[in-house]
C-alpha cells in the first residue's frame, strides 16, 4: 500500500515543539486574566476598554488558530482562504449591525 | 510481532494527511468552519444590535456574574491544551494517551456545560427569561447556540472515544480524532469572542 510506505520512525520531529502550545496556553491565561480584572476592578474610559479588550481577544485568536489549530504549518492556504472568506462575512454583519445601532 | 506494534511501525507520520480522502476531509472541515463562522457572526450582529433593548427585566451589568465565567473560560480553554496533547500523541503514535486525553477534554467539556446550564437556570429566576425582551433573547440564542455545539462536541467525541478503543489508530480513524480537535479549538476561539462581546462588554456598559 502505498499510503505506507511515507515514513520512518526515525523522523518524526517535522512537527513544531510542544513549547510553542504551552506559551499560546499561558499567553491566553494571562490575557483572560487581564481583560477579567480590568473589567472587574478598573474604572478605565470606556471606549478605551472596549478597544483594549476587542485588541486582547483578536490576539489570543491569532495565537490559538496559528499554533493549537496548526494554521501556521505547511499546506494550509485553503483553509485560510477559507476562513477569510467566513470572516469577512461575519464581519459585514457585524459591521452592519454596529453602524445601524451607533450611527 | 504482535498486532500493536505492527501498526504503529506502518502508521505514517500524520496518519490523518497520509490519503487524499484524509487530506479532504481535513480541508472541508475547514470550510465548514468558514461556514460556522458566518453563521456566529450573524449571532454576534443580532446580540450587539439588541443588547440595549431592556424595557424590562435586568440589565448586563445587574445580571452577569464575571466569576464564574472566568471559570467557564479557564476550564474551556484548558480543554482545548487537552486536545492539543490528543493530538500531540496521536503524531507519536500513542492510542492510549490520546484516547486519554480525549476524556479529560470530554470531563472539562461537561463542566462547562454544567457551568452554564447553572448560570442560565440563575438568570431565568431573576426575571431574564428567553422571551423577556431583546436582549434576553439575542442573549440566550448566541451563548445557548455556543452551549450547545459544546453539548455536540462532547457526544461526538465520546462517540470517537468508543470507536478508537475498538478500531484503534489507522489512516481511516486518524483525521476524524483530527477534525474533532479542529471543532473543539473552534468552540474555544467563538467564546473568547462571547466573553469579550456580551460578559465583560456587557458589564462595561453601553
Amino acid at each position: 500500500m502505498s499510503t505506507h510506505e511515507t515514513t520512518s520512525p526515525s523522523k518524526r520531529h517535522k512537527h513544531p515543539s510542544p513549547a510553542n502550545h504551552y506559551y499560546s496556553y499561558i499567553a491566553s491565561i494571562l490575557l483572560t486574566m487581564i481583560a477579567f480584572l480590568l473589567v472587574m476592578y478598573g474604572g478605565l474610559d470606556k471606549t478605551f476598554l472596549y478597544g483594549f479588550l476587542l485588541f486582547m481577544a483578536l490576539i489570543q485568536v491569532t495565537l490559538q488558530l496559528a499554533y493549537w489549530m496548526h494554521m501556521k504549518e505547511k499546506g494550509h492556504l485553503f483553509p485560510i482562504i477559507g476562513i477569510i472568506f467566513g470572516g469577512i462575512v461575519a464581519l459585514t454583519a457585524v459591521a452592519a449591525a454596529v453602524f445601524w445601532m451607533w450611527w | 510481532m504482535s498486532a500493536h506494534t505492527h501498526e504503529a511501525d506502518t502508521l505514517p507520520l500524520e496518519p490523518e494527511k497520509a490519503t487524499l480522502e484524509g487530506k479532504n476531509k481535513v480541508l472541508g472541515f475547514w470550510l465548514f468552519l468558514g461556514g460556522e463562522m458566518v453563521l456566529f457572526g450573524t449571532l454576534f450582529a443580532a446580540y450587539i444590535a439588541l443588547r440595549n433593548q431592556i424595557p424590562d427585566g435586568p440589565t448586563p451589568q445587574e445580571l452577569f456574574k464575571l466569576s464564574t465565567v472566568a471559570w467557564a473560560t479557564m476550564i474551556l480553554l484548558t480543554s482545548s491544551l487537552t486536545s492539543v496533547f490528543a493530538m500531540m500523541a496521536m503524531h507519536r503514535h500513542d492510542l492510549k494517551m490520546m484516547l486519554i486525553w480525549l476524556g479529560v477534554t470530554v470531563a472539562l467539556g461537561l463542566g462547562f456545560l454544567g457551568l452554564e446550564i447553572y448560570e442560565f437556570y440563575e438568570y431565568v429566576h431573576e426575571g431574564h427569561g428567553f422571551t423577556t425582551n431583546a436582549f434576553s433573547t439575542s442573549f440566550y440564542t448566541l451563548v445557548g447556540f455556543h452551549g450547545g455545539h459544546v453539548a455536540f462536541g462532547i457526544l461526538w467525541i465520546t462517540l470517537l472515544i468508543i470507536q478508537g478503543t475498538r478500531k484503534g489508530l489507522t489512516v481511516v480513524t486518524a483525521p476524524k480524532f483530527y477534525v474533532a480537535s479542529l471543532y473543539w479549538h473552534f468552540i474555544d476561539v467563538v467564546w473568547v469572542f462571547i466573553f469579550t462581546v456580551v460578559y465583560l462588554m456587557g458589564k462595561v456598559g453601553p
